[in-house]
């Protein structure tokens, strides 16, 4: 994903041909769009928002700049995403006409992620400098600026209320996760222990799967240490492999850490080190799809509600396996088995093991944004390029998504039946969401 | 007598401070004296670079040392500092606080790599002070070595370590010279620390091995050559050692001195018991039921006057909200269980104040004291600051960087996010010198001589903010008064003089003594003093390295108040001898020398009154292990955990007795028989599972002359609010004591009861009952019912609650009970106590119903967290009394009606579940108790208000809540924590509290007895808590008290060593069988029944 800077984007803007307000929509840039789009993805960074909270804050977001999009310029079609979902709301405020589409649409997104993520207020600033872009650039006439930001105000207000159903302020009326006192179940894991996250994800309503238990995969291999057992082969594979890694698969392992908070201590101080998650992953992905095909305002934000909804169905389908299997990391298990000083090359995150959630929700959307841009479509991945990593080929989303799959296990966090029926996992919710927006 | 002659005393100098002019009284207490003035203008200077910072060496910050002592005997006491990066430097006194910088003449600047503590004595023995130097940090093997400068008599010292054998190179925190094997010459103890951290997955094997620089070591004194013995001689030397402290005492009272040597981070602490053989055996776990986490310093002394040495370990928890809200992180209860199981034990972030129970055992007391939070704190000093007789306390601190902040764990992790996404390098240097920087003003704390302590700290003109570290007390100006030298990191040393007397016009009294070694050990290092004054006995020990990286005066010095006197002083020198002075002239300095033919020394170890018995009631309780704080994170103690109590029937034709023994969750309650002392279990009697058993009552509930059983089902656990499993239970007896469940005896009754008790409450001549509920689970605080139910006379009970109770029963969180007649009109009144509840008292009109008349009744009868009650007539005047057991006061919390407890509750963010948000005052304002993490998992919609823990630092309730959201919170509230007496003089109960023993722990239980047989009502009291919040820190002081009653409702504690109990655990019960009232039986939870039998006195 290439980041743009304010002045950048000017520079693009005044070169287009000069437009009547709000009329030649199509040639404000969509990188408008990506650019505040990572500026959330910063908010979450900020925040620490866990993977599964990640996708449901892209959801939310993401959805808001569609249907936004969609109300300011045809405010009577039905034909959004929303309308496909299982989410029967349809309370938002009609456009009017001065509403110019890819401000609301912006703005929008922005108003929602300042009111559901914790760190939201970060994004004012994002809010001012999108005003100072669009009023320099004389985008929105000076007088329809208010009436554009009244707009975007009370569709994000629409949002929130409908955001606020899905059950995520619930979440603290659960009694809160104990660890299971029973051998092959998950304990808290080095360095920080920290407790698991969000064990009643499953309680969150989804977008398009009705039913999250008819995703779910098959039961994990027993936990049996008998030599040759399942379990005990796959124990072995981790631990082998980890000890025989080419740096081509530490480089994969990396690539794909996607850890939003790895804790490094040295004695009474302890530093986060922060990633984007798995599903900033894939956003990114989207963008860099988006901008490759040159895609328009219209397909650029539909794709990318649609990437945010389904990365978050497939997190509530994850999280629910996760939780109901509770099965013991890799490290936990070397580390009381085979070899008590073993340690990942990625810190484990704090959850269980079963299924991989980067093979769940990295299949997902590979199925999404294959159905959208077809199975050849190659790629130059450089949403990773801030943490060190350099930038990476793809031929096709699949071709990342088994990688980022196979990564858990070079990284020493995943067995492999987790990375192998986390991708059946996500590639049968993947499909089926492609089939009910069809 | 003999030995006066052969003692020289003289008189040093005899104060003359009368002619002090008033005027000059404003002035500090401790007068910080300027280095123009005294000539001392060291300065601990650090220098921050790339080569050298925290990040490459963790122990950056820690400071330097003080020693001090009388290089040339000349009767005024000298200086040393050391520098970590500067220049060690000694300072002669030339008396009237004058000091000469003498280091260059005198050759002891020592060398420029990284220097730690130091230790002035007489190591070769020749009556001339000698001094050794530690040094550590990541330089090479001989930047490493520590010296040991050799006092050659003319001001000058040599260097000699290798010569000695110590020039070890190990990284040093400090060395303590002492007489380990009592061959008449100093050994050493050399505490050292690891320079590199330690990952958690490394700590098995870390342990498993030696490490040759990071290990403690033992060297012994062999002919004036030093011969590491460690291992031969028990001392640990793994890599885990983060030693911090240093000191030795004989702890428990053998004769032999024992070491203690505190560690920072994981690691526990040691005790090394001296066996007496040349070897040590490590018995912390053993003496100790929970210590500090990151100890830092320490000190042992004998702080309570009892003749027993206590122990203080600093940690590093400051005082104030916005400081402890910036600090603490998440609970983790499951990596709290790791560290538990993997062996290190129970570790707390606080100081903590051992108290010596006797025979190796120490009670925790910390908080109880008051000098639990100190900050970062270094150096902790017990010396008689105000000669009032008591040994007040000094706490140095500071820590250059705020290191620990939490805000700075999660947003420095943005500073390298933003550097990458702005594709710039990150700077670690910068990131440690971006740390903010607060400088802390240390503490010192003056003994109330009533186990607590009074922070004087701004009255006695301490306060200013610095980085301190090493610091050492001396009388420098032998006026009788005990000043300060401390080291501080950036700024010059603190030469405090200490005018107390002068200040306060208090004219106190005051001994020292030098005392004078027969042998090499000159300066009779491991020597005791006890002084006597109406037969009451104190102690101080002759260990001079103590506090941090350091060494006070080995003159010793004893206050004594302002009508000072002193009956005798008892001299035992450290091979056992003893030297007698009777009425020794006060405000002097005593020279005492050891004279070789001195009697042996021995203690009287007196008798115990009771005594563990092996064979007690065979049932072993085993808790189900819910974690009640994952229902609900705001809960501070787990109600879950109530067990086992105990009920016993009244006597048999035969002689024998029943014993009702509850059960918890998953493991039922039984029924047992004693009879001539043999216990059997009860075949037949059968309880379910499911039940946890709250309280029980053998009562004759149908009226067929036959005593049935009640039990109350309590718990908390995964209950419904409403569970079934709530519903209380009656046994009833078919007649020769077989039991059977009655399923249609009780109304419904769904409520998590705590207590029950039997009376005759409508005077129909048929046993009522009332029921106490204690808690609806997973609803906390919101009022359970309790019951008062009528006894219909066909076995079957009717809920009259309605009726007969205020409120309709929703009385509060009810937690005991007592039926007695208090108003003496012919009904049976009800007195309650509960948590948030005052005491209560319900008058019976007429037996129709109850009218609460706590307001008439009770005087200062506040609200508490009152967990238990005991109804005897204490005071010998007919009527009956009351004992309440509350929280106590051993933790953080101390509420009084100005600054109360108050718990506010609501669903405030509309979720259906309750938000109970306790508010607690630190420092004079109201804070809510919950930490940043805690507030969040309770709240979700508090995320985006607090987006840091800086911004939750400082809150207060209306900026965490709103206005709106407060009004409609409700509110309990609680004033009074202290386990209580309430004498009944009529009309009215008036409250006094129990002694100050009394609140070193929950009292969950109480038995008054006349132990004694004097006639007067004495008591037991036991309780304790670990089923607690991490934060708050298991209460576990309470050993089992016997308080001795003077028949005026007056108690005295009787020390445990005396005493004889000697309980580890949580004692819910205590149960005295009337056919056997000479043994008490104790019902500690998840363990079983512990019983005590009293001896026969002569």
């Amino acid at each position: 994903m290439k980041y743009l800077t304010a002045s950048y984007l000017w520079i693009f803007v005044v070169l287009a041909p000069s437009v009547a307000y709000g009329q030649k929509a199509k040639e404000i840039p969509t990188d408008f769009y990506i650019d505040n789009l990572f500026h959330i993805t910063e908010v979450m960074v900020t925040d620490v928002a866990s993977p599964p909270a990640a996708a449901r804050f892209y959801a939310y977001t993401t959805l808001a700049a569609h249907l936004a999009w969609e109300a300011a310029n045809n405010p009577t079609d039905a034909e959004t995403l929303l309308a496909k979902s299982n989410i029967e709301f349809s309370d938002f405020p009609k456009a009017e006409p001065e509403i110019v589409p890819e401000f609301a649409a912006i703005y929008t997104m922005l108003e929602v992620g300042k009111k559901i993520m914790p760190s939201g207020k970060l994004l004012e600033l994002k809010q001012e400098e999108l005003l100072r872009e669009f009023s320099k650039n004389k985008l929105v006439s000076k007088k329809a600026f208010a009436k554009n930001i009244a707009f975007a105000e009370a569709f994000a207000l629409s949002m929130v209320a409908m955001a606020k159903a899905d059950g995520y302020n619930k979440l603290s009326t659960f009694t809160r996760y104990s660890p299971k006192a029973k051998d092959g179940h998950w304990y808290p894991t080095p360095p920080a222990y920290m407790a698991p996250v969000e064990p009643e994800w499953r309680t969150i309503r989804t977008f398009f799967l009705e039913k999250i238990e008819e995703y779910k995969p098959e039961p994990p291999a027993a936990f049996d240490l008998g030599d040759g057992s399942p379990f005990k082969l796959q124990l072995d594979e981790v631990w082998k492999t980890s000890k025989n890694l080419t740096e081509e698969q530490e480089l994969i392992a990396n690539f794909w850490d996607c850890n939003p908070f790895k804790v490094d201590f040295s004695g009474h101080m302890a530093i986060g080190i922060k990633k984007i998650s798995p599903g900033g992953h894939w956003i990114g992905i989207t963008g860099i799809a988006s901008k490759k095909a040159k895609l328009d305002w219209k397909n650029t934000l539909y794709v990318h509600a649609l990437v945010g909804m389904g990365l978050h169905d497939a997190f509530v389908s994850c999280w629910e396996e996760k939780y109901d299997s509770d099965r013991i990391r890799p490290e936990s298990a070397i580390n009381k088995y085979l070899d008590p000083a073993w340690r990942p090359i990625l810190q484990t995150p704090p959850f269980p093991e079963y299924t991989s959630g980067h093979s769940v929700i990295s299949r997902t959307s590979a199925e999404i944004l294959t159905a959208f841009f077809g199975n050849d479509f190659d790629f130059v991945d450089s949403s990773e390029v801030y943490f060190g990593l350099p930038e990476r080929p793809f031929n096709s989303f699949f071709e990342a998504s088994e990688e980022a799959a196979i990564s858990r296990l070079y990284g020493g966090i995943h067995f492999r039946d987790a990375i192998e029926q986390g991708s059946k996992q996500g590639e049968k919710i993947g499909k089926y969401i492609v089939e009910r927006v069809r | 007598m003999e030995c006066l002659k052969k003692m020289e005393v003289w008189a040093l100098c005899l104060l003359a401070f009368i002619g002090f002019s008033s005027q000059k009284q404003k002035s500090a207490a401790f007068e910080l004296l300027p280095a123009k003035s005294t000539g001392i203008s060291f300065n601990n200077r650090l220098k921050e670079d790339q080569a050298n910072n925290i990040l490459r060496y963790e122990y950056f910050y820690n400071g330097g040392g003080v020693a001090v002592g009388d290089i040339n005997n000349d009767g005024l006491d000298d200086i040393f500092f050391t520098g970590n990066m500067s220049d060690n430097k000694l300072y002669l006194n030339q008396g009237d606080f004058k000091f000469k910088d003498i280091t260059g003449s005198a050759g002891v600047k020592g060398k420029n790599s990284w220097t730690t503590g130091v230790s002035m004595a007489d190591v070769n023995g020749d009556g001339l002070l000698d001094i050794y130097v530690c040094y550590s940090g990541k330089g090479n093997l001989e930047s490493r070595k520590n010296e040991l400068y050799i006092n050659q008599g003319d001001l000058t010292f040599k260097e000699d370590a290798k010569t000695f054998g110590l020039d070890d190179a190990s990284n040093s925190t400090q060395a303590m010279f002492f007489d380990f094997d009592k061959d008449g010459d100093l050994d050493m103890f050399l505490l050292n620390h690891n320079i590199t951290v330690i990952n958690e997955i490394e700590f098995d094997h870390a342990r498993s091995m030696r490490h040759p620089t990071a290990g403690d070591k033992l060297y012994r004194n062999e002919g004036g050559k030093f011969t590491d013995i460690s291992e031969k001689a028990g001392i640990k030397g793994n890599a885990m050692g983060f030693g911090l402290g240093i000191t030795a005492s004989d702890l428990n009272g053998d004769g032999w001195i024992d070491i203690y040597v505190s560690n920072d981070y994981i690691e526990n602490d040691y005790i090394y018991i001296n066996n007496g053989d040349g070897t040590f055996s490590e018995k912390m776990t053993e003496m100790l039921q929970h210590l500090s986490h990151f100890s830092m310093g320490l000190d042992i002394a004998d702080m309570n006057n009892d003749g027993l040495v206590d122990i203080f370990t600093l940690d590093m928890l400051p005082e104030d909200n916005k400081r402890q809200k910036l600090l603490y992180g998440p609970e983790n209860y499951e990596q709290y269980a790791l560290m538990v199981n993997r062996g290190f034990y129970h570790q707390n972030m606080r100081n903590m104040l051992q108290l010596n129970q006797g025979k190796g055992m120490f009670s925790e007391v910390g908080q109880l004291a008051g000098i639990s939070n100190t900050d970062w704190s270094w150096s902790a000093l017990f010396f008689d600051a105000d000669n009032s007789g008591h040994k007040d306390l000094f706490v140095s601190n500071g820590y250059y960087r705020d290191y620990t902040n939490r805000d700075f764990l999660k947003y420095k992790g943005d500073y390298y996010f933003k550097a990458a996404v702005a594709r710039e390098p990150a700077d670690t240097l910068h990131l440690v010198t971006s740390m903010s920087s607060t400088p802390v003003s240390n503490y010192i704390f003056q003994n109330g001589g009533n186990l607590v302590f009074v922070d004087q700290t701004k009255n006695w003109g301490l306060y200013l903010p610095n980085f301190s570290a090493g610091a050492a007390y001396a009388d420098l100006d032998n006026d009788g008064q005990l000043d300060l030298i401390v080291n501080n990191i950036n700024h010059p040393a603190f030469i405090y003089r200490n005018r107390l007397r002068e200040t306060t016009g208090k004219q106190t009294n005051w001994i020292q003594v030098k005392l004078k070694g027969e042998e090499a050990n000159t300066s009779a290092i491991g020597a005791k003093i006890f002084s006597y004054n109406e037969g009451k006995g104190r102690l101080v020990e002759q260990m001079p390295t103590r506090g941090f990286q350091s060494t006070v005066s080995h003159r010793l010095h004893l206050g004594l108040g302002e009508n000072g006197k002193l009956d005798s002083l008892v001299v035992v020198w450290p091979n056992g001898k003893s030297t007698t002075l009777r009425n020794p002239g006060i405000n002097q300095i005593l020279e005492i020398e050891e004279i070789a033919n001195g009697s042996l020394f021995a203690k009287n170890e007196p008798k115990t009154h009771f005594e563990a018995l092996e064979n007690s009631i065979p049932f072993k309780h085993q808790e189900y292990g819910f974690n009640d704080f994952k229902r609900q994170p705001l809960l501070l103690e787990m109600p879950s955990y109530v067990g086992p109590v105990m009920a016993a029937s009244a006597v048999l034709e035969d002689g024998s007795q029943l014993v009702f023994v509850g059960g918890t969750k998953g493991s039922p309650g039984k029924m047992f028989e004693v009879k001539n002392g043999i216990w059997s279990e009860k075949k037949g009697f059968r309880s379910e599972p499911e039940f946890t058993d709250s309280d029980a009552v053998f009562f004759d509930a149908n009226g067929d002359g036959h005593f049935d059983l009640y039990v109350c089902s309590g718990g908390y656990h995964d209950y419904l609010s409403t569970d079934e499993s709530l519903q209380d239970r009656i046994y009833i007896n078919d007649g020769s004591g077989n039991f059977k469940y009655s399923a249609n005896s009780l109304p419904s009754m769904l409520t998590s009861s705590a207590t029950v008790v039997a009376a005759d409450f409508n005077g129909d001549g048929l046993q009522d009952l009332f029921v106490g509920g204690r808690i609806v689970p997973g609803k906390y605080p919101l009022t359970p019912s309790s019951y008062l139910l009528i006894n219909l006379g066909n076995g079957k009970f009717e809920d009259k609650s309605v009726s007969f109770l205020p409120k309709s029963g929703k009385l509060g969180m009810v937690t005991d009970a007592a039926a007695i007649d208090i108003n003496g009109d012919g009904t049976t009144d009800l007195v309650l106590v509960g948590e948030y509840m005052p005491i209560t008292v319900l008058i019976n009109q007429a037996g129709k119903q109850f009218t609460d008349q706590s307001a008439q009744w009770i005087e200062k009868g506040d609200a508490g967290w009152w967990r238990s009650l005991a109804v005897a007539d204490f005071d010998s005047d007919g009527d009956l009394d009351f004992v309440a057991g509350n929280f106590g006061l051993n933790s953080q919390f101390k509420p009084s009606a100005e600054e109360p407890l108050t718990l506010y509750f609501a669903d405030f963010d509309e979720n259906g579940s309750i938000d109970p948000i306790l508010v607690s005052y630190i420092q004079g304002q109201p804070f809510p108790f919950p930490t940043r993490d805690e507030l969040l998992d309770q709240m979700y919609s508090m995320r985006p208000k607090f987006t840091d823990y800086a911004s939750y630092a400082e809150a207060n309730l209306e900026k965490v809540l709103g206005k709106e959201q407060l009004e409609k919170a409700q509110m309990l509230t609680a004033t009074e924590l202290r386990t209580s007496y309430f004498e009944n003089t009529g009309s009215k109960l008036a409250g006094r509290p129990m002694p100050i023993e009394a609140q070193m722990a929950p009292v969950q239980a109480i038995l008054p007895l006349d132990y004694n047989n004097d006639g007067n009502l004495d008591l037991v009291l036991a309780g304790n808590q670990t089923y607690i919040r991490i934060r708050l820190g298991i209460i576990d002081a309470n050993m089992g008290q016997l308080f001795e009653g003077d028949g005026k409702g007056n108690f005295k504690l009787v020390p445990q060593t005396i005493s004889g109990f000697s309980i580890l655990g949580d004692v819910k019960s205590i149960l005295q069988l009337p056919s056997d009232q000479d043994r008490i039986h104790f019902g500690i939870n998840n363990m079983g029944i512990k019983t005590y039998q009293l001896k026969k006195m002569p």
